[in-house]
């Protein structure tokens, strides 16, 4: 595998205060295992993620960026996450018609009590990022 | 950096092969040795088509500078002001660029938009640069034209401010590359301030050549540029002169304002001329449009351009970027340049020339422009 | 069928006649449109109230120095029209003037808006070297026949969206054979006709041409396939990006002349996306060196992102551009994609919210996990 298996990614999440940040809390107080390739970034609500974070922190080399809030209808301001939800699609449409590899980006919905979620998403998304290989943003000169 | 009085000496580099790899070399061996730990050059973008300003630390990379490009397609002084506005650079960077860049450089220094500190300012003898939508008609046989043209002294495909440029060997930075009146196969390295003869010293390299005929060659291509310069100015004031012909001119302009976001001396982030100040209710308009019978919409473009000479004209360095940027081919550069040669005059100012000059506006002596006050005595 | 009006003349002085009678009744105050401003043939958007001054208008003149809509929402954005005026605009100059609307940046309070089916404009490069007055006998005989001159703007010779949402009154132009002898405007809503009544020509049901009209879209439709082919490889990845904008001297004046950007501070000249000192250390160690200055990949990603769901496809940015990016049919072709997304057509519908100001609580699933 030339894909580097020592390689870890690094991967941006921004998780919302309410829902799941306190998940990822839960994975980490239940001792659950994961790969260390997460940088967490807590937001009160995931509707707070301006795109650009996206797409800065994927110019900026990030091999995997998540973000994270409560499911829809939980939200702790009531609609925040419907917003994120249209706002990611758009963002990741754009990355789609431009070939970015958009599946760097995730959308995903985790709760508070969702500790395993968590951890298997980070798990899985970190699995797949590798497969992927590094970000090529992270070695570009005129960007 | 003083405006030295001294007999200024330089050193005496051989260009082998050629001056673009002797002085890549010189920069290289800077970094090698600790002098520089970065460079600011331009280089050619991946597709080929363009150049741009590229800041390297990985000396691997710097083979691919490329010291004179034949385009400027940003203004040196508004990219240095980019790295070093919110504080000094702690990397002692050397700065390659054109000496009308390095004048801004030094103008945008005393606005307070760089910090000169660490900052290597190393200019060039310029041939001029082509206007960039001359360039982009066919880029790879441009560059060849240009480096013709350069290499002849003829600037007929130059840009028309670069055409009666008088200041295009003017040394305001701290090294100056001299390829005027030097021998064949080699080149003057100038120095013009203390920090120039330390990164000299620490070169290994010795400042005890004259630089007579770099002088010499220089001043007869200044005078015959001073001189085509005034006639330019001449017949541009008669087509431009007087109301009428002012509004002709600006007729065409579409209100973008890219000249103003490209001039490297427009340093205020939000312009008055986009603010609210310009932002009428719709009474106002309704209103001058029954004084007047119409009115343009948006109105108040000649104001634009007046208010924008007022404001940076003293600190104008005669780019042309400004001409580059313009959709509408409207001769900007040269209108702004002609005003800014007059109010520079008026207190025998030129913009960026020394560190040491404050601009005009903010001092002032108790007896002056008695000329100005009381028209009617 | 619609009531119009038509006017027996062409439909350059016809339109200028309906201008005048407007203004002379009373019936609107003041002209918003574009207009012959000195000898040298510039032509500029112009607010008139005297009748005199429209013999200099051209109404239909195939350029667009600025974009309208952006015209208006600069006259609005303070306080709506305090008196009736009536606006000559192109289609996407009406529809970006609804989707500056929706961002509470106008208002058509006030405002009666003509336009008409659309044949296309020049691009910047031609009026400024004096070549749009040279081709116009060639320019109506083209849009007369319904045919798409290949000198137009790239977004013109593409657009599908010639007939004008939120006109009072539109001009049947593109395909008209008689559009040098008769001046046929279609009276589109009450205000239109409010606007007819008792101007001199003669009353007719009409409608425009659908046959005509769907030919001429679909040879629209062809040119644009053809011009999204042709952009396609050159915006693929992010190598794809780097090289187009690898000429992009981040003068920002795409965004300065698009009607859709109105924010006065961009995001993008704001301290927020400004690099400190210590960020040019990271990016120089990471990456050996870096372009400087930096973020021009990262500002046409971020206005993309920014702008894209309203998009009218003027192509106002490309002609602002001084380093030939074919930028407009970039960021036409990502719009339409991501306005198919929430089937979306910006400034058709007023009462239509912003797709990105409103949601459904079910949608979207895929891009869930």
């Amino acid at each position: 595998m030339n894909k580097n298996d020592d390689y870890l990614p690094k991967i941006i999440a921004f998780l919302c205060n309410w829902c799941s940040y306190a998940g990822a809390d839960l994975a980490g107080t239940s001792r659950l295992k994961y790969p260390p390739s997460i940088l967490p970034i807590r937001v009160m609500c995931s509707s707070r993620v301006d795109p650009l974070f996206v797409i800065k922190a994927y110019l900026n080399g990030a091999d995997g960026v998540i973000v994270a809030g409560c499911h829809p209808g939980d939200c702790h301001y009531e609609k925040g996450n419907y917003y994120t939800r249209r706002r990611f699609a758009l963002l990741k449409k754009i990355f789609e018609d431009l070939d970015l590899e958009q599946d760097r980006l995730m959308l995903s919905w985790i709760s508070a009590s969702e500790g395993p979620k968590y951890a298997k998403v980070a798990t899985e998304f970190t699995e797949k990022i590798k497969e992927k290989g590094k970000n090529p943003a992270k070695s570009k000169i005129f960007l | 950096m003083s405006k030295s009085d001294e007999k200024t000496k330089a050193a005496v580099i051989p260009a082998k092969p050629d001056i673009r790899e002797s002085i890549i070399n010189f920069l290289k061996d800077g970094m090698d040795k600790g002098v520089f730990d970065s460079v600011i050059i331009p280089m050619k973008v991946p597709s080929g088509d363009s150049f741009a300003y590229v800041m390297i630390k990985d000396k691997s990379i710097l083979k691919d500078g490329s010291f004179l490009p034949p385009v400027m397609p940003i203004q040196g002084g508004r990219m240095v002001s980019s790295v070093t506005r919110l504080g000094k650079t702690d990397m002692k960077t050397a700065v390659v660029m054109r000496p009308c860049e390095t004048r801004a450089t030094i103008e945008l220094t005393k606005l307070g938009q760089v910090d000169l500190e660490n900052l290597i300012l190393i200019s060039m003898d310029c041939p001029g640069v082509l206007p960039l939508s001359d360039f982009l008609k066919d880029p790879e046989k441009n560059i060849k034209l240009f480096d013709d043209a350069a290499k002849k002294l003829d600037d007929t495909i130059m840009r028309p401010v670069c055409r009666i440029c008088d200041k295009s060997s003017m040394i305001s930075g701290d090294l100056h590359i001299g390829t005027l009146g030097a021998k064949k196969d080699t080149f003057y390295i100038i120095s013009n301030s203390q920090k120039g003869n330390d990164v000299v010293e620490k070169l290994g390299m010795k400042l005890n050549e004259n630089i007579d005929n770099w002088q010499t060659k220089v001043k007869s291509i200044s005078e015959e540029k001073q001189k085509n310069r005034e006639k330019a100015h001449k017949d541009l004031k008669n087509e431009i002169g007087g109301l009428d012909n002012l509004v002709d001119a600006f007729s065409k302009c579409i209100n973008c304002h890219n000249c103003m976001s490209v001039c490297p001396v427009c340093f205020c982030r939000l312009c008055y001329f986009d603010s609210d100040k310009v932002k009428h209710p719709s009474e106002n308009y309704l209103q001058r449009a029954k004084n007047k019978g119409s009115i343009r919409f948006l109105p108040d473009t000649t104001l634009f351009h007046m208010g924008r000479m007022m404001h940076m004209s003293l600190s104008c360095v005669s780019c042309g970027a400004c001409e580059d940027a313009c959709p509408m081919d409207i001769p900007v550069a040269q209108i702004f340049s002609m005003i800014a040669d007059e109010t520079q005059g008026l207190f025998d100012y030129v913009s960026g020339r020394s560190l040491d000059e404050p601009i005009p506006l903010v001092v002032y002596k108790e007896e002056e422009l008695h000329e100005m006050e009381d028209a009617n005595d | 069928m619609t009531k119009a009006l038509i006017i027996n003349k062409g439909v350059e002085q016809g339109i200028i006649e309906f201008l005048k009678y407007l203004l002379d009744s009373g019936k609107v105050k003041a002209v918003f449109t574009l207009k012959k401003i000195n000898k040298n043939g510039a032509v500029a958007f112009s607010l008139i109230s005297k009748s005199e001054d429209l013999d200099d208008s051209v109404p239909f003149y195939p350029l667009m120095p600025v974009n309208a809509g952006y015209l208006l929402s600069r006259f609005t954005m303070k306080e709506a029209a305090t008196e009736p005026v009536v606006a000559v605009l192109k289609p996407c100059e009406i529809r970006a003037f609804v989707e500056l609307i929706k961002r509470e940046q106008g208002s058509l309070e006030n405002l009666f808006i003509i336009s008409s089916t659309c044949g296309g404009v020049y691009t910047h490069k031609m009026s400024a070297d004096g070549l749009v007055e040279k081709n116009l006998t060639k320019y109506w005989d083209a849009v007369k026949k319904g045919e798409i001159l290949d000198d137009l703007r790239p977004t013109c010779r593409s657009c599908e969206e010639f007939q004008p949402y939120n006109a009072d009154i539109t001009v049947d132009i593109v395909g008209k054979n008689d559009l040098d002898k008769q001046c046929t405007m279609l009276l589109n809503t009450e205000k239109g006709e409010g606007l007819a009544k008792d101007m001199k020509g003669k009353l007719a049901e009409k409608n425009l041409d659908a046959k005509k009209l769907d030919n001429f879209r679909a040879k629209r439709e062809k040119e644009k396939k053809k011009l999204f082919d042709e952009i396609e490889p050159k915006i693929k990845g992010l190598d794809g990006l780097i090289d187009t904008f690898g000429k992009c001297i981040s003068c920002h004046a795409c965004g300065k002349v698009c009607p859709i950007c109105y924010c006065t501070l961009c995001e993008f000249e704001s301290p927020d996306s400004e690099y400190k000192p210590s960020n040019y250390e990271t990016e120089l160690n990471k990456r050996g060196a870096l372009r400087v200055p930096p973020g021009t990949v990262y500002y046409q990603l971020g206005r993309l992102d920014h702008i894209a769901i309203s998009c009218v496809g003027c192509g106002a940015c490309e002609d602002a551009c001084p380093a030939d990016i074919p930028v407009s049919i970039i960021f036409k072709k990502i719009g339409e994609s991501v306005q198919k997304m929430f089937d979306y057509i910006p400034g058709k519908n007023l009462e239509e919210e912003l797709p990105l100001s409103t949601f459904k609580k079910e949608e979207l699933s895929e891009v869930e996990e």
